[in-house]
C-alpha cells in the first residue's frame, strides 16, 4: 500500500516536472500548455456560475476585449490612439487592448476556444480566419455588418460557406524593394523577369552583401513570401507538383546556389529582412507594405525604390493582412459598435496611415497616399494580389509549401522531390 | 469505530498527511493527463474542437504518427539530444567537480560564476547561441576561422546536417551547473579518512578514484543521470527560440512537433499523441528512478 501510495504520488510529481516550471521562460512546453487547457477548461466546469456572474457584470459595463498581435510600436500606438478616442467619445462600451505575440496568438486562441476564455473581438491574420471560422468561434456578421464597398479579396478571407465572419481590417502585398545606389553601382537596371532577377542579384552580390532575399522561414511567414513564385507561373497554391510549381522552386534553388540569394534567410522574419535590408547588407529583397513607415523612420538616407516582383507570366503578389473577428457569445453588441467607429472613414484612414497599410474598403483606399510613389506603387499592386485558402486546413497546406521550399534551399531534395511530396499531402487535404 | 481507530494508527498517520499533496496533484495533474489520453484517443481538429462531436478513432493516431517520418525523426533526434547532452554534461560536470573540490585560490568566487548558465532564463541562452552560430557574422566561425581549422564559414542553423549538433553544444553548456553540483555534493559525503588510509596502503590518484569515489558516489551519479534524463528529454525552449525545428524539420524534438503539430496545424488529437508518448517514455524512466531512491532508502 505505501508503496503504490508512493509510486502514485510519483507518478504525480513526474507529470509535474513534464507539464510545469517553465512559465517564467515566455515559450511554453507543449504538453504545458495542454494541461493548461485542460486545467482552464476544468477552472471554466467548476466556477461556471461564477463566471456566468462575472460575464453580466462585465456585459452590463460593457466592456470590450481585444487581441492583436502587432509588435510595431507605431501599430500598438495607433491602435491604442483610436481605443482612446473612442472610449471617450461615448459612455456604454468601454474597450481595451491586449497584445499577444504572434508566435503565441494561434495557440492563445485554440487554449481560449476550448476553455471558453476568449476577448470578444480579435484583430488576426487572414489565412488564418478559416480555422477559427470553422472552429465555430466567431460571431456570423452577415447583414450586421455592410462590406459592399470593399475589395473581394479580404472579403473572401472572412467568408466561410457564404457567410460573413468578420471584417477586413486592413490589406498589404509584396512587392520588391531595391538599394538604387548598389543597382547603379553593379551597373544594373529594375529586373522584370525571373533571369534578370538572378543576374541582376548575381551582380549586386558582394563581400558583406547578399543580392536578394526574402523571408523563407518553415511557416506561414515563409509560405507567404515564396508563393508569389507559384502565382506567376499560372499556378495556383495547391498545385505544386506541376510545371509552374517545379519551375518556381527551381528558380529559388537557382538564386539560393548562386550565391545570390543567403541562405541565412530561412531563419529571418519579414522584419529581420527588412532590417538586412536597411542596414545595407541586402541590395533587393521581397517585402510588405507595413515596413514602410518604419524603414522611413529608421533610414531616412537610404535610396530606395519599389517595383513589381520580377514575373514568369503574370505578374503576381501576396495579399497579407489582418481581419477583425467578434467572438460569439462574447459582448457582440458592443465589439460591433467598436467595429463600426473602427472602420468609419476618419478613423480608418488614420489607421491605415499610421500603420502603413492599405484600407481594404476600396473607397477610403482611393483617398490614401495621394501622390506617394511607393504606396501608389502597392495600391496598384493589389490587384494582382492572391490570397491564400480561405481553407480551414489551410495551416496544413501551408506546412507543406514552406517544408517543400526549405528542402529545396537546403539542398536536402530536388525540386521535383519536394514537389511531389508537398503535393501528396495537398491532395490529401483537398481531395477529401 | 475501532477500524477508524485503528486507521489512525501510527503507520498510516502518514498517507493522511501526504492526502492534501495526493488530492493537489490528482487534480492538477492527473485530470490533464487522462483528458490529454482522451484527447489523443479522439479525432479532434479545428472542425470539431468546440462544436461537433468527438469520435472515438481508438489508435489510429498512434498507428499515423508511426508513419510520420518527422515524428520518427523527432522522436530519434530527442533520444540523440538527451543521450549526447547527458553524457558530455556528466563528463564536463564529475572533472569540474573534482577540479573544485580542491581548494585553490579564487575556487569558491569561480564556483559561484559556474553557476550562471543555470540562472539565465532558456530563451536568453538561446537566443545568444543562435548569434554565436549564425553563419557569417556569428563568433563561433570567427574563431574556428581565426584557428586556421575551417576555411569556409559552416552554416550551423541553416544546414539539416549540422542544426542539430548546435543545438546540443547549447544545451550541454546549461547543464553543467547542475552535474557539478550535485556531484560535489555527493564527494563531500565521501569520508576524507578512506583516502587517507589508502594514501597509507599506497594507491595512486587513479586507483583512489576507481575504487573509492566512484563507487561511493554510485547512487548519487544513478540519481543524478535519471533527473538529467527527465529534464533533457522535455526540453522545449531551447529548440524552439534557436532553430523552431527547422531547417527541414531536422530539430523537432518530440516536444516542439507536439507543440507544431496541436497549435501550429490545429491537429489536436495528433499532438496529444505525441506529448503522450513523450510522457510514457518518461514515466518508465521515472519507475527507474523511483527504484534507485527506495532502495538507497532500504540501505
Amino acid at each position: 500500500m505505501k508503496k503504490l501510495m508512493t509510486a502514485l504520488l510519483f507518478a504525480a510529481l513526474l507529470g509535474g516536472a513534464v507539464t510545469g516550471c517553465s512559465s517564467g521562460s515566455g515559450a511554453v512546453s507543449a504538453t504545458e500548455s495542454k494541461t493548461e487547457t485542460a486545467k482552464s477548461s476544468e477552472k471554466a466546469a467548476t466556477t461556471a456560475s461564477e463566471k456566468a456572474s462575472e460575464t453580466e457584470k462585465s456585459e452590463a459595463a460593457g466592456d470590450v476585449t481585444i487581441w492583436y498581435y502587432w509588435e510595431t510600436e507605431g501599430h500598438q500606438k495607433a491602435l491604442n490612439h483610436i481605443i482612446e478616442e473612442f472610449n471617450g467619445s461615448q459612455k456604454e462600451v468601454k474597450v481595451q487592448a491586449k497584445y499577444v505575440p504572434f508566435a503565441d496568438f494561434k495557440k492563445q486562441l485554440s487554449i481560449g476556444a476550448s476553455a471558453d476564455e476568449l476577448p470578444d473581438l480579435v484583430i488576426l491574420d487572414n489565412p488564418d480566419h478559416a480555422s477559427y471560422a470553422a472552429m465555430g468561434i466567431f460571431a456570423d456578421l452577415t447583414g450586421r455588418f455592410d462590406v459592399s464597398t470593399y475589395y473581394p479579396g479580404p472579403v473572401n478571407s472572412c467568408t466561410l460557406d457564404g457567410k460573413l465572419y468578420g471584417v477586413p481590417f486592413g490589406s498589404n502585398c509584396l512587392l520588391l524593394f531595391y538599394n538604387e545606389d548598389m543597382l547603379k553601382a553593379a551597373g544594373c537596371k529594375v529586373p522584370t523577369t525571373w533571369d534578370e532577377l538572378l543576374t541582376t542579384a548575381k551582380a549586386c552580390t558582394t563581400g558583406q552583401v547578399s543580392g536578394f532575399a526574402h523571408c523563407s522561414l518553415q511557416n506561414e511567414e515563409g509560405t507567404f513570401n515564396f508563393l508569389p513564385w507559384v502565382w506567376s507561373t499560372g499556378a495556383t497554391s495547391y498545385e505544386i507538383n506541376s510545371e509552374g510549381g517545379i519551375k518556381a522552386l527551381t528558380m529559388v534553388k537557382s538564386l539560393v546556389d548562386s550565391g545570390a540569394m543567403t541562405k541565412e534567410a530561412i531563419n529571418w522574419t519579414q522584419g529581420d529582412t527588412m532590417n538586412q535590408f536597411i542596414s545595407g547588407n541586402l541590395a533587393m529583397m521581397i517585402n510588405g507594405t507595413w515596413q514602410v513607415p518604419t524603414m522611413r523612420q529608421e533610414a531616412p538616407d537610404l535610396k530606395w525604390n519599389v517595383a513589381p516582383i520580377p514575373m514568369d507570366k503574370k505578374q503576381a503578389s501576396g495579399l497579407g493582412g489582418e481581419n477583425y473577428a467578434v467572438i460569439k457569445g462574447g459582448n457582440e453588441e458592443g465589439a460591433v459598435k467598436f467595429l463600426k467607429y473602427a472602420t468609419s472613414e476618419e478613423t480608418c484612414l488614420y489607421m491605415m496611415n499610421a500603420m502603413g497599410y492599405i484600407s481594404s474598403d476600396s473607397v477610403i483606399a482611393k483617398k490614401q497616399f495621394k501622390g506617394d510613389p511607393v504606396y501608389d506603387a502597392f495600391v496598384e499592386e493589389m490587384q494582382y494580389a492572391n490570397a491564400r485558402g480561405p481553407l480551414p486546413e489551410w495551416p496544413d497546406i501551408s506546412d507543406a509549401i514552406s517544408l517543400a521550399f526549405n528542402e529545396v534551399m537546403t539542398d536536402t531534395s530536388t525540386p521535383e522531390e519536394a514537389a511531389a511530396k508537398a503535393q501528396a499531402v495537398i491532395d490529401g487535404i483537398i481531395k477529401k | 469505530m475501532k477500524r477508524i481507530k485503528s486507521f489512525f494508527r501510527y503507520d498510516n498517520i502518514g498517507l493522511l498527511y501526504a492526502l492534501p499533496a495526493f488530492l493537489y496533484m490528482l487534480f492538477f495533474v492527473g485530470y490533464p493527463i487522462v483528458s490529454n489520453l482522451i484527447l489523443s484517443l479522439q479525432n479532434v481538429t479545428v472542425r470539431n474542437l468546440v462544436r461537433g462531436s468527438r469520435d472515438f478513432i481508438g489508435f489510429d493516431n498512434y498507428i499515423k504518427l508511426m508513419h510520420d517520418p518527422v515524428f520518427l525523426r523527432a522522436m530519434f533526434n530527442t533520444l540523440l539530444f538527451t543521450v549526447s547532452c547527458l553524457v558530455v554534461q556528466f563528463v564536463i560536470g564529475f572533472a569540474l567537480a573534482l577540479l573544485f573540490q580542491k581548494d585553490f585560490s579564487f575556487a569558491r568566487p569561480v564556483r559561484g560564476l559556474l553557476m550562471i548558465p543555470w540562472m539565465i532564463p532558456m530563451t536568453v541562452t538561446a537566443l545568444i547561441f543562435k548569434f554565436m552560430f549564425s553563419t557569417d557574422v556569428g563568433i563561433i566561425n570567427y574563431f574556428l576561422k581565426s584557428a586556421g581549422l575551417i576555411t569556409e564559414n559552416i552554416q550551423w542553423l541553416t544546414s539539416p546536417s549540422t542544426a542539430m549538433t548546435a543545438v546540443i553544444t547549447a544545451n550541454i553548456w546549461i547543464g553543467i551547473p547542475f552535474n557539478t553540483i550535485l556531484i560535489s555534493t555527493g564527494l563531500t559525503t565521501i569520508p576524507l579518512e578512506l583516502y587517507e588510509s589508502a594514501a597509507i596502503d599506497g594507491a595512486n590518484g587513479r586507483q583512489k578514484f576507481f575504487k573509492i569515489t566512484l563507487p561511493l558516489m554510485r547512487t548519487t551519479i544513478e540519481s543524478l543521470l535519471v533527473l538529467g534524463f527527465i529534464y533533457t528529454f522535455k526540453v522545449y525552449d531551447m529548440v524552439y527560440v534557436m532553430t523552431g525545428g527547422g531547417p527541414v524539420n531536422s530539430t523537432h524534438l518530440l516536444s516542439t512537433y507536439s507543440y507544431k503539430l496541436s497549435f501550429e496545424m490545429f491537429q489536436y488529437s495528433l499532438g496529444s499523441s505525441a506529448a503522450n508518448v513523450l510522457l510514457v517514455i518518461l514515466l518508465l524512466v521515472g519507475v527507474v528512478y523511483l527504484k534507485i531512491t527506495m532502495k538507497g532508502e532500504m540501505e
